[in-house]
């Protein structure tokens, strides 16, 4: 089952179309990348599903329940991680999940359980200081403890680690892996290479629509051309090779990539046999996702 | 319930630790100070610029205070409370739109209308409490000083006073659900505050506007009736009650 569903969803702001019937469904208990540039809407389809944001058409569905604009209760289903967490400065991390806890209207002995639970889960259970001093990775860690209180079916992330360091985004990405035990991820990126690390699925987000969506391997083959080196045991075969096969590019004075379909790929070997070329290796690229996202935002 | 006091409990310790309930205490209390001290004062300093006031061709004879002049300045003094009190809490919707912190607490399935009460019940409570006790603590030097009895319907004025400060505050907060900034507020308020006093200067409208809540003068030396006051107290309480009424609605559809 679905736990996030939207269908057709349209935005825009003055006489800029942000979503132009954007569609998307979010599968249950995977951990689901939501890719795009900057300015692409990824922000504006997340406050859309919470209700802060009323779209100019479509409809949005969390854990089958219609979202209406402002009050609204499918909340409930969500945690939710904006992409700069702003909390009450004059209060520390256990006053603040206090607070939430009891807005969630959970019992006292639950809200300091789950507390001392989450805040070990993103390391901040010495944490003693109240937030006014956090740094940008404390304050994403909290944001992610005060998401996961409630048990939210839901986990949405803006963009959680895009201002941080090496080490604050690979903790940051380990603590959404952790909770996948937990719940369902959405997280929003331009980071291609944390989509890779964690998620099981993902979309794209181009010109206010999704351009591909679907789990991580379908989405890989997909991806139609395929990457090929080559690294030969001399220079002097380069330009021949070169002008014989004009879509490939020399890499340094001794190896070339190629891009191509199995056809091309089988005249090259062939071309090599007959010349008797020698080579150090021939290697396919294992496809990724930047050079998916870079075809799609070629399109 | 829970969560409307979990979130009026957050709003106390945002007072307290960020310094505002010192200053309106020290504020309350030295407005509270200072209207017995000024009326105790006004011979003394008289005296002094007696012989300034002589050269100018003024002679002061002999000037008797009482309780009913400490109580004058009081009722001129609290508008300056009030403004400062206004002044102090205007951002208190505005500054959580601006910053963001409101929308961790709404995207948790808070309420928005506990949200929009717990900051008016703040307001209301701290305004009362600070009046209140800038009244206690002028009633007792008065009463210690001469005798509050001269101050005739004072109860009535002194209650009439502090619901023309409820009547602003609501009106503060109807403004903080429209406006994205506090500087709004403050005008709006302002706005609608002159609005209701350039109201009452027309003979026919006085009775009904919250704006002649500030008027004691004739309470107070028993020129007027409290009845004079019933249409303005009706009116008064049934625009606070609108005020919060409508801003529920609009709060709840705010993009925050």
């Amino acid at each position: 089952m679905a736990i996030l569903e939207i269908k057709n969803l349209t935005k825009s702001f003055g006489d800029k179309a942000v979503l132009t019937g954007l569609s998307l469904s979010v599968p249950e208990h995977s951990v689901f990348g939501f890719i795009g540039r900057n300015g692409a809407g990824k922000t504006t389809t997340m406050k859309a599903a919470l209700g802060l944001v009323s779209p100019d058409g479509g409809e949005i569905y969390v854990a089958g329940e219609k979202v209406c604009r402002g009050q609204t209760g499918t909340n409930r289903h969500i945690g939710y991680l904006p992409d700069v967490p702003e909390f009450y400065p004059f209060m520390t991390a256990r006053e603040y999940l206090t607070l939430c806890g009891e807005s969630l209207g959970m019992s006292k002995a639950e809200i300091k359980q789950r507390s001392e639970e989450l805040l070990s889960l993103v390391g901040l259970a010495g944490e003693k200081h109240r937030v006014r001093g956090y740094s940008r990775g404390m304050k994403q860690r909290l944001g992610i403890a005060q998401a996961l209180l409630s048990r939210p079916k839901l986990l949405i992330c803006d963009e959680p680690t895009s201002a941080l360091d090496p080490i604050g985004r690979k903790e940051i990405l380990d603590i959404l892996l952790a909770a996948r035990e937990q719940t369902t991820v959405l997280f929003s990126t331009h980071i291609l290479s944390d989509a890779e690390r964690i998620c099981t699925d993902a979309a794209f987000l181009e010109g206010g629509k999704i351009a591909l969506q679907g789990s991580i391997s379908e989405l890989k083959s997909i991806h139609r051309t395929q990457e090929f080196t080559l690294e030969l045991a001399g220079g002097e075969h380069m330009p021949a090779l070169l002008s014989k096969f004009p879509r490939a590019k020399a890499v340094g004075t001794e190896a070339l990539s190629f891009c191509g379909g199995a056809d091309e790929i089988h005249a090259l070997l062939a071309f090599i046999a007959e010349k008797k070329i020698a080579f150090t290796k021939i290697e396919r690229a294992e496809p990724t996702l930047e050079a998916l996202f870079m075809e799609v935002a070629a399109k | 319930m829970r969560s409307f006091f979990a979130f009026f409990k957050k709003e106390l310790l945002e007072s307290a630790r960020s310094g505002k309930l010192m200053i309106l205490g020290v504020l309350f209390i030295a407005f509270g100070i200072m209207n017995p001290a000024i009326a105790k004062l006004t011979p003394w300093m008289l005296e002094i610029m007696a012989e300034e006031l002589a050269e100018s061709g003024m002679s002061i004879t002999s000037v008797t205070v009482d309780a009913l002049t400490s109580w004058t300045q009081f009722f001129k003094n609290i508008p300056m409370a009030l403004i400062a009190f206004v002044l102090i809490y205007g951002g208190i919707f505005t500054r959580e739109y601006e910053s963001g912190t409101l929308l961790l607490m709404l995207t948790k399935g808070l309420a928005r209308y506990k949200v929009l009460l717990a900051k008016a019940l703040l307001l209301l409570s701290l305004w009362s409490l600070g009046y209140f006790i800038c009244f206690g603590i002028t009633y007792a030097y008065n009463a210690y000083f001469w005798d509050n009895s001269v101050a005739k319907s004072l109860i009535p004025a002194v209650l009439n006073w502090w619901l023309f400060g409820l009547w602003v505050i609501c009106l503060a907060v109807l403004f903080s659900t429209l406006a994205k900034g506090s500087s709004i507020v403050l005008l709006g308020t302002g706005a609608g505050a002159l609005g209701a006093y350039l109201l009452s200067l027309l003979p026919k409208l006085k009775p009904y506007s919250p704006a002649s809540l500030m008027e004691s003068a004739g309470l107070l030396t028993g020129a007027e009736s409290a009845d004079a006051y019933v249409k303005a107290l009706i009116v008064t309480v049934l625009l606070c009650f609108t005020f919060i009424a409508v801003s529920i609605p609009i709060f709840n559809k705010k993009e925050i």
